[in-house]
């Protein structure tokens, strides 16, 4: 089978489509499948062991203030599709879905004479340019984790002002992600949570969707042996990201006993002061430590020597850390927000508490905490859930399932 | 002059010129007769002009009006609570800047059903001086830019 992806972020660090497109794109290549990739910067990881990549410009010029960009993107400001990125993010407008769907469009047109496809996957991009590329004659899916209404609500929540709220508002391309993905062949998501809200909003039907569960690397995630720590709690993700609960997190730990720390995986102050805000406004500055990025291995080894992972999510479109967590059999503290009660199952791999509750967060970690056995048999069965629904070659398998289903269907179609 | 300026003051200056001109015969070297003589354009011609600046005006008018509709009508759970209290006065402007774009649509709508020239005018002039203002900034920073190396360096 011969597929194309189109990522307009396709670098591992920036966000969850590069770490999908790295690890799908490989287990993908192993099934057989031939493999070309279309990416915008930052560019991945190499891929070209199994991929052949081509990548697209894009001066990245959001939140740039036009006096501070470097001498080098200024002198290609003026071309037509930098300019149309400088002119709409002028006015915060997020463009880079719109202009590299644009962009891929213009340049499949000269790729195709070269190559062939049966099929092209775009990952969470839903730019206007997927419209015309359906003229090309090949059935087009895409991946959406979560619709992006969530994240707008979540910034609403903490929108002070007017300015701040159209800020919000127009960063979002809402309009143009629910015209295009109802006009796509198959919309693949990651939890069966996600079809019901992608059908609430966006509109897309039930048969449209397909349902593939994240993958997780769950080699380079397995238990290291280290010591565990025995009053630990591990929060892994962006603290900026308003849909993470981080206020309901804090007021739980407030709850905890003194001795009771929490290690957060992000950067803290002085560059992320959300959580740092919080933190400062609870008293809880002795008691939480931010570790930075890490590595893979870093990450496993924290994961492995916590007592408790802890998600206060308000929204989930899959929740990976959860799943993490439970493949280096360490115990999950989550809400029922999103796709977290799938992922965490209810095989006793977790808790999960309803959203907005530090109270209810505080009586599951402590529950956790005061039970050494309960703690042993939680890691045991999550690592098997783990290993048997969220490795990568599974959710390839899946996809390239899906990928049949989809082709098929086109071809009777035409 | 350095090679890595030029584009810079051909941007600045090209941005200058068809903006002078475009306010010069737009707005200055108008005679009364040229605007009554709207009147007897031919319909053909004044769709053709009109059609596009009307697209583009009433587009801005309703992302504005969308944006304080949205503001206005936003159902989220319960905003963060050091927030609560400020959230109030943004729907009183969303509001305003509701009624204010409806206002400025409605106006624009009158002025083409009359044929009017400056409702042809401000609209065009709002969007090619915009456009032609980023091209002049674009210049200004390029001018103004330091190169990425430092002077040691490029020695």
């Amino acid at each position: 089978m011969r597929i194309l992806f189109l990522c307009y972020r396709g670098n591992p660090f920036c966000g969850g489509q590069g770490i999908y497109l790295y690890h799908l794109t490989k287990e993908l290549a192993k099934l057989g499948a031939q493999i070309d990739v279309i990416v915008g910067p930052p560019y991945p990881d190499p891929l070209d062991e199994w991929a052949r990549v081509f990548r697209l410009d894009n001066l990245n010029l959001w939140a740039e203030r036009t006096r501070r960009l470097p001498y080098e993107k200024l002198a290609r400001v003026l071309s037509p599709w930098h300019f149309t990125d400088y002119f709409l993010t002028r006015f915060h407008i997020f463009p880079e879905m719109e202009t590299f769907s644009m962009r891929a469009f213009f340049f499949m047109k000269e790729l195709l004479r070269k190559r062939r496809y049966d099929i092209i996957h775009d990952v969470q991009c839903l730019g206007w340019g997927l419209l015309p590329m359906k003229e090309y004659g090949m059935p087009i899916v895409t991946t959406v984790h979560h619709p992006l209404t969530h994240d707008r609500r979540a910034d609403f929540m903490v929108d002070r002002n007017m300015w701040e709220m159209f800020c919000t508002i127009m960063f979002y391309p809402l309009t143009m992600q629910r015209a295009v993905i109802n006009r796509l062949d198959r919309v693949i998501t990651s939890s069966r949570s996600g079809v019901s809200d992608l059908g609430a909003e966006y509109g897309v039907r039930p048969e449209k969707v397909s349902v593939v569960y994240n993958g997780m690397d769950v080699e380079g995630f397995r238990n290291t042996g280290e010591p565990r720590e025995k009053r630990s709690l591990l929060f892994v993700g962006n603290t900026e990201d308003h849909k993470k609960g981080m206020r309901y997190l804090f007021e739980a730990l407030a709850l905890l006993p003194r001795d009771v720390t929490l290690t957060i995986v992000d950067e803290g102050p002085p560059g992320r002061l959300s959580a740092w805000n919080i933190i400062t406004e609870l008293g809880l500055r002795e008691r939480v430590r931010f570790t930075g990025k890490v590595s893979l291995q870093e990450l496993a080894s924290l994961y492995s020597r916590a007592t408790v992972l802890v998600m206060a999510s308000l929204h989930e479109g899959f929740g990976l850390p959860a799943a993490e967590a439970m493949a280096c059999g360490t115990p999950v503290v989550a809400t029922t927000a999103g796709a977290l009660p799938e992922v965490v199952g209810d095989e006793g791999a977790g808790i999960l508490v309803p959203p907005r509750d530090g109270k209810a967060l505080a009586d599951a970690v402590m529950k956790i905490l005061a039970d050494a056995g309960l703690r042993g048999s939680m890691g045991e069965k999550g690592r098997r859930r783990a290993e048997e629904n969220f490795a990568w070659p599974v959710a390839a398998r899946n996809t390239m399932a899906v990928y049949r289903d989809v082709i098929e269907s086109y071809r009777r179609a035409v | 002059m350095q090679r890595s300026r030029f584009s810079g003051y051909t941007a600045c200056a090209a941005a200058l010129a068809l903006g002078a001109l475009f306010l010069f015969y737009a707005f200055l070297n108008v005679s009364q007769s040229d605007i009554v003589s709207l009147d007897s354009l031919g319909s053909t011609a004044f769709y053709a002009i009109t059609i596009p600046i009307a697209l583009v005006a009433l587009l801005v008018c309703g992302t504005g009006l969308w944006v304080g509709w949205t503001i206005l009508t936003i159902k989220v759970a319960p905003p963060m609570p050091e927030i609560v209290e400020k959230k109030d006065f943004a729907r009183f402007k969303a509001l305003v800047l509701c009624l204010l774009v409806l206002a400025v649509a409605a106006a624009f709508v009158y002025g083409l059903s009359v044929r009017s020239y400056w409702a042809l005018a401000i609209p065009a002039a709002a969007v090619t001086l915009v456009v032609l203002g980023m091209v002049f900034w674009v210049g200004v920073a390029i001018i103004t830019a330091r190169a990425t190396l430092p002077e040691s360096k490029k020695k």
